[in-house]
């Protein structure tokens, strides 16, 4: 398992790809979650009882990181096939979806344009947000490891021929 | 023939219903004072003023009950300002409401009224934020818990339910979400500190450092 990941982020582009999700969706979930304020001076915080919000914004965030970039190497490298690849953008997007609306400005601009759908979707979202997260990080975990078996597999394929 | 005096029929009893629902329709009297502003914001139908009305800063919250940020701020930020600020005559608060997050969210900011009939709103308003569950019309602030918050407090039950169930305080929230829209708030909870010389937006829960900045900055 290491050795494959050692593979992937060994190629310095995927190594980048890596950093860039990872920074990108955390900085942007915490910031929709309230940990991180941009006004009206630049300020970061955990309220207490948010500790375990923090920590599955942290795992989606750091897994992402790990799980495309890996797909991505098995497309572009191996010209495998795309379908491992939606595990992963299924995994991040519940993920990232999960919590986002709330009682912040994403909720309001979606309660605001859908009404009572968007109301429903929203209370939804707000409250399955920690099963939601759990559940993409399992769908990112498996997608994780499926990924690695396929990779172990295919590689041996392509060192042989 | 039959089909235009069909439609017309219609038409008659849409009319006839509309009448009686507006004329069943409780009216709404409240002894406010319709002038009361701070800075941009017209808080005339919002909550009593917490803490000290001569201070020199007021801090407006839009909030919503079933907010869980809104939680987080009552149970986090809150007691340092009050601690701080509130308790010692540097600031008091405005609580607006901005109830748009789910159906039960106009009906808890109503029962906060009736129960300031009773001149209990702060601790009405307190015991909303510590019962707060986190499911958004899981129930938790249906008509009947709402009820049953107003027992604890020992309030006059027939007034209350009375002042609950004719709805007399739906037109304030109304009054008081449309502040919260004319004034840019896009959020729960939302907060505008209004100094002597201005005014300062904050969005969101922010920690006690940010309030404190700006409040000390106004002094």
């Amino acid at each position: 398992m290491i050795k494959i990941t050692k593979l992937v982020f060994q190629n310095f582009k995927f190594l980048f790809l890596s950093m860039i999700i990872f920074s990108s969706m955390m900085v942007v979930l915490l910031i929709i979650s309230e940990y991180i304020f941009l006004e009206p001076y630049f300020v970061t915080h955990i309220p207490s009882g948010t500790e375990f919000g923090f920590f599955l914004i942290t795992a989606i965030s750091a897994l992402s990181a790990l799980v495309i970039p890996m797909n991505l190497f098995r497309i572009i490298n191996l010209k495998s096939s795309k379908q491992k690849m939606s595990g992963s953008i299924v995994g991040s997007i519940v993920g990232s979806v999960a919590g986002a609306c709330s009682c912040g400005p994403v909720g309001f601009a979606v309660i605001s344009t859908f009404g009572s759908v968007g109301a429903t979707a929203t209370a939804f979202l707000t409250n399955y947000e920690t099963p939601l997260r759990i559940i993409a990080i399992a769908i990112l975990i498996i997608t994780f490891f499926t990924t690695i078996k396929s990779l172990k597999i295919e590689c041996k394929i392509n060192f042989q021929s | 023939m039959n089909k235009k005096g069909a439609i017309l029929g219609i038409v008659v009893i849409s009319i006839i219903i509309g009448i009686a629902a507006f004329a069943s329709s409780p009216s709404e009297t409240y002894d406010l004072d319709m002038a009361r502003t701070h800075g941009d914001i017209s808080t005339a139908m919002g909550s009593p003023i917490l803490g000290n009305p001569l201070a020199p800063i007021t801090i407006v919250e839009f909030g919503d009950y079933q907010c869980h940020q809104c939680y987080n701020w009552f149970h986090n930020t809150k007691p340092m300002i009050m601690r701080d600020y509130i308790e010692t005559g540097k600031a008091n608060l405005v609580f607006v409401d901005f109830a748009f997050l789910g159906k039960d969210s106009p009906k808890a900011s109503q029962a906060t009224y009736c129960a300031d009939d009773q001149g209990k709103y702060w601790e009405y308003h307190n015991s909303l934020y510590t019962s707060q569950e986190s499911k958004i019309d899981s129930g938790w602030a249906n008509s009947e818990r709402l009820k049953a918050f107003a027992f604890n407090l020992d309030l006059d039950m027939a007034l209350f339910n009375q002042c609950l169930d004719s709805e007399k305080y739906s037109k304030r929230i109304q009054y008081n979400s449309q502040q919260a829209r004319d004034n840019g708030v896009r959020g729960t909870p939302g907060f505008f500190i209004v100094g002597p010389d201005d005014q300062k937006q904050i969005a969101g829960a922010q920690p006690f450092s940010v309030f404190q900045r700006i409040m000390d900055s106004m002094v």
